[in-house]
């Protein structure tokens, strides 16, 4: 029984450091209604200032403190004011991607400056420990906490009862009538996001501090577990992101007390999950208050696409087909492979996210559950490869939408959350399901693609394949676009409400969209996983899902020759920079900013 | 304006990709020429820390092979392409050292997908690739091309285990291991090793590479009343977990995985990691002299830093790759049938290696058992602590 005490206290401790990056993500989602990726990133600009100012500048505590909230804030305010501020007027899509953006540049500033080891942030507390049940707790858990709650209480005081507060409230309520009633919007902003990373930057610090430990890998954990706080306790609710936090560790102590340790993070997202199914707003919000996110589906703004007339495209194609009889090398040869397998699954997303409206974080998924199927029914039962492939697709089509239909009442935001936290699970059953999938070791020795017992080896016949394959795929969508069935697709994004009274039932046309959306990442998927010849659970991760969302972005929502355009941009792009060796994914990333600033309706836009 | 800047942009990366294909196809290799190796490995992303580390271990290795005359008068060089550890990436790197007829061998890459999804290339292409941090049992299965200096851990923890239960005499033993193919495999050798010694295994928990909190699983652990930890760990994470157990109030003996072995380790865990065993292949003090000349060269070239497990797989990697290019010159498959032909390369893990032909590893790891007394690795005395 004293047990029990042990893990609710550990629950709490660690739930503690998520409120720090959840209070801050609360903030920002409150006033911009953007999910702010980048905040994972100022956590860690905050760590690494911090191990500069205890470490070489040897300052003591409330002064490292502050050192940290101002540069943190300077942070913040740098980023909102180059790469938010412009996009304001743009689908709402555009400030998500730019977060991505500025997160990998952010990341690898870092990383470059501070070299990618792990330092120690020595504590500068002194080493005063309290007993608690069996274990101990420390001056640094009750400062966590202590800032944790302060922040969280003064913003609560600062929301209701100061001017700006007002100001801030308001234009969190809604932006053009807080404009008409003379607040100024961008000073609110402004304001919002200095807050919102001085906290995030402090709390790095104090993070790394209770580890004694930094590194560049510390970023996208951070967010991910302070969105899933976050929206735990009611996305933007500040009070609600620290319950939601102290709840979220507590799940996890639990769960690692009842099941074992490598089922922790699973327990993470089911909570997720549950939570968004059963009370959308949070657990906090009253049922009737009115959901956070509009009514409409003002979240993918209209654009006017950019024909591409038939000709070229029949060129391009022709083209492309026609490259491996050309001498170019193998390696311009596989990394258009990559490009296409990256596009099928593309295609899949901008069908989901574009035309249907439902924003997948956690698309990865689909092509784990196809590169397991085909693998194991050609490896375990000698199906023929071509048929394994097949099966993947139909496999993936088939789970992903049952996975993925309890997210179907979710809306905007919500269903991002929601495919991420999905997406999470897949991966986490892959990695703990060992009789089936072979856990952590994963699956060796999958045989190579092979089309009527002829093996495609040779870098040509593969690429004939993935290109024949994702042409087929684009075509059959680029039709489904153009019937009456895309057209029912597009009417449920631009607007639900008006949707469902037509009588379009919402539930069974976003499965219309998943069942083929899930067989093109699925038969991709299938492919990659007979071509890399090893699967392991870490194959197809978090990484692969924002990458697609980011293809999709770029190529324009929804538009099916944006997809592959994309694709081969983002495929293309770190290739072609790697001339600058460490600093490539910093350039991708500067890049991919500067594309979102000047076409944030995507390159070819919006269908 | 922005259309076009689309099509310049479109333009210029096809240019790029093409240019870098004639280039590629045009430099035939000289006399004058260096040798080139091809590495694939992550410098970004999550895994960029091993990364910068292989350099330093292959610089160092590479300024003693050139001072001593290259070879065969040329020098030797490697290229580095950043994988992330991503299998998209490694595949094409793949191509791209396949298609690239100056490089004539592969070293790396550094995670089992990424590695192993490269195989099947450079099986066909007819490139050695050499995993020396590659300790999946299935990586050398996937060709005759495929080799590797990875330390087996069918090896590694047998020792471990003699070491915890044998010298130090636990008994009920508790395993933590990352949750990835090497942890999982080390742990299955570990226990089996662990219960022909007598031990018993009380409990084992895996866990994922991102986790930093430990501290419920080891209320688990304590629960389990084992007397002795055993971490299958890298330096971050087995420092964390150090000092997490201390601060739930675990008292137990650690004992850990030679993966620990890093001035990283006693950087990160301080006083926690006080008394904490753990087996490795070399330590500071080892009176052999290729340990010494690696230590001694690590530091001078360094900034006085102490080189880690990781530094010393590139070393030796790179070491280990000049001799088989010595034997079989610049001929890929005269490279691949030199790997069996090279006896007794001089290596601060193996001591000597020689190549096993069967499994293309090398067998007979050296041991050395320490302890970390007054924050610094030492030799084990023997004393319990």
């Amino acid at each position: 029984m004293a047990s029990w005490l042990d893990y609710t206290i550990n629950g709490l401790i660690v739930g503690n450091v998520y409120a720090l990056v959840a209070v801050g993500l609360a903030l920002i989602f409150g006033v911009s209604r953007l999910i702010n990726f980048a905040q994972g990133s100022i956590y860690l600009v905050g760590a690494y200032i911090g191990w500069v100012a205890v470490v070489q500048l040897h300052t003591p505590l409330p002064l490292t403190i502050v050192v940290v909230a101002v540069a943190a804030a300077l942070v913040g305010l740098i980023i909102e004011r180059l790469g938010l501020r412009p996009l304001q007027n743009s689908a709402r899509i555009a400030p998500l991607l730019a977060t991505i953006g500025i997160s990998f540049v952010l990341d690898q500033l870092v990383m470059l400056t501070f070299s990618p080891n792990p330092r120690a942030l020595p504590s500068q507390l002194p080493d005063v420990r309290f007993q608690v049940g069996n274990g101990t707790i420390g001056l640094l858990d009750l400062l966590i906490a202590g800032v944790g709650l302060t922040s969280a209480l003064l913003l609560f005081v600062f929301l209701r009862y100061s001017k700006l507060g007002w100001a801030v409230r308001a234009t969190a309520q809604d932006r053009d009538a807080a404009m008409q009633m003379g607040v100024d919007v961008n000073r609110v902003n402004q304001a919002v996001f200095g807050i919102a990373a001085a906290l995030g930057g402090v709390s790095g610090m104090l993070v790394g501090m209770y580890y004694n430990q930094i590194d560049t890998a510390m970023s996208l954990q951070a967010t991910l577990k302070g969105v899933v706080a976050e929206v735990v306790g009611g996305a933007g609710n500040v009070p609600g992101a620290v319950v939601g936090s102290l709840l979220l560790g507590l799940v996890e102590s639990y769960g690692v007390a009842v099941f074992g340790t490598s089922y922790r993070n699973l327990f993470a997202f089911l909570l997720l999950v549950l939570v968004l199914v059963l009370r959308p707003n949070g657990l906090f919000a009253s049922a009737r208050q009115a959901p956070p996110e509009p009514l409409t589906g003002t979240f993918i703004a209209p654009s006017r696409p950019l024909r591409i007339p038939r000709w070229a495209l029949a060129v391009a194609v022709g083209g492309f087909a026609i490259l491996p009889l050309f001498p170019v090398s193998f390696y311009v040869l596989q990394t258009l492979i990559n490009a296409w397998l990256l596009g099928m699954l593309a295609l899949s997303l901008t069908l989901v996210a574009g035309t249907i409206g439902q924003v997948s974080l956690g698309h990865a998924a689909l092509l784990a559950i196809g590169a397991y199927t085909s693998a194991l029914l050609s490896l375990s039962l000698s199906v023929p490869v071509g048929l394994a492939v097949i099966a993947g697709g139909l496999m993936s089509a088939a789970l992903g939408t049952t996975l993925i239909s309890p997210s179907f009442r979710l809306r905007g935001h919500y269903v991002s959350i929601a495919t991420l936290a999905i997406g999470e699970i897949v991966s986490l059953v892959i990695l703990n399901w060992e009789s089936v999938t072979r856990g952590p070791i994963g699956i060796s020795g999958i045989p190579p693609l092979s089309l009527f017992g002829y093996d495609l080896i040779s870098a040509s016949s593969v690429y004939w394949f993935s290109f024949a394959v994702m042409v087929v795929l684009a075509l059959l969508q680029g039709r489904l676009l153009t019937s009456h069935l895309g057209r029912s697709f597009r009417a449920i994004r631009d607007d639900d409400i008006a949707a469902r009274a037509y009588g379009l039932s919402l539930n069974r046309y976003k499965s219309l969209a998943f069942i083929f959306g899930g067989f093109a990442a699925g038969v991709s998927g299938a492919i990659a996983a007979h071509l890399y010849s090893y699967i392991n659970h870490e194959t197809f991760n978090t990484q692969q899902s924002i990458l697609a969302l980011t293809v999709v972005i770029l190529g324009g929502l929804g538009n099916v020759v944006g997809a592959i355009l994309g694709s081969v941009a983002l495929v293309g792009l770190p290739e072609v920079f790697r001339i600058a060796a460490e600093y490539r994914i910093l350039i991708y990333g500067i890049v991919l900013l500067l594309l979102v600033r000047f076409r944030p309706q995507g390159l070819l836009g919006t269908i | 304006m922005s259309n076009m800047d689309r099509r310049t942009l479109v333009r210029g990366s096809l240019a790029a990709m093409m240019a870098g294909a004639a280039f590629s196809r045009a430099a035939f290799a000289q006399s004058s020429e260096p040798i080139l190796l091809g590495v694939s490995g992550p410098l970004t992303g999550p895994n960029a820390q091993y990364g910068t580390q292989w350099k330093q271990g292959f610089d160092l290795a590479l300024d003693e092979i050139q001072a001593a005359g290259g070879i065969n008068g040329r020098k030797l060089a490697y290229s580095f392409e950043d994988s992330q550890s991503d299998p998209r990436q490694s595949v094409a790197i793949a191509q791209k050292f396949v298609s690239d007829s100056r490089i004539v061998m592969e070293l790396g890459d550094f995670s089992s997908p990424a590695s192993m999804a490269a195989s099947p290339i450079y099986q066909r292409g007819g490139l050695v690739q050499f995993g020396f941090t590659n300790s999946h049992p299935d990586f050398t299965k996937g060709g005759d091309f495929m080799w590797s200096t990875s330390v087996s851990q069918a090896d590694e923890q047998p020792l471990l285990a003699q070491y915890a239960v044998k010298r130090l005499g636990l008994k009920k033993l508790a395993v933590l291991h990352l949750n990835t193919d090497w942890g999982r495999t080390s742990r299955d050798y570990f226990v089996k090793a662990a219960k022909e010694y007598g031990a018993d295994v009380a409990i084992t928990e895996g866990y994922i590479a991102e986790e930093r909190d430990f501290r419920s699983t080891l209320v688990r652990v304590r629960d389990a009343n084992p007397d002795g930890l055993i971490l299958i760990s890298y330096y971050s994470d087995g420092a964390l977990i150090a000092r997490q157990a201390r601060q739930v109030g675990l008292k137990q003996t650690i004992c850990a995985a030679s993966s620990v072995y890093s001035p990283k380790f006693l950087e990160l865990g301080g006083e926690a990691v006080e008394d904490v065993h753990l087996g490795t292949r070399y330590f500071p003090e080892d009176p052999r002299p290729e340990v010494q000349k690696f230590i001694a060269g690590f530091k001078k070239k360094y900034n006085g830093q102490e080189p880690d497990a990781f530094n010393a797989y590139a070393y030796d990697a790179m070491n280990m790759a000049a001799a088989v290019v010595k034997i079989g010159g610049t001929d890929r498959r005269a490279i691949r049938d030199a790997f069996p032909k090279v006896k007794d390369v001089s290596s601060v893990i193996f001591g000597t290696a020689t190549f096993d032909v069967e499994t293309r590893r090398v067998k007979g790891a050296m041991n050395a058992e320490l302890v970390v007394r007054k924050g610094q690795f030492a030799l084990w005395d023997g004393k319990p602590t």
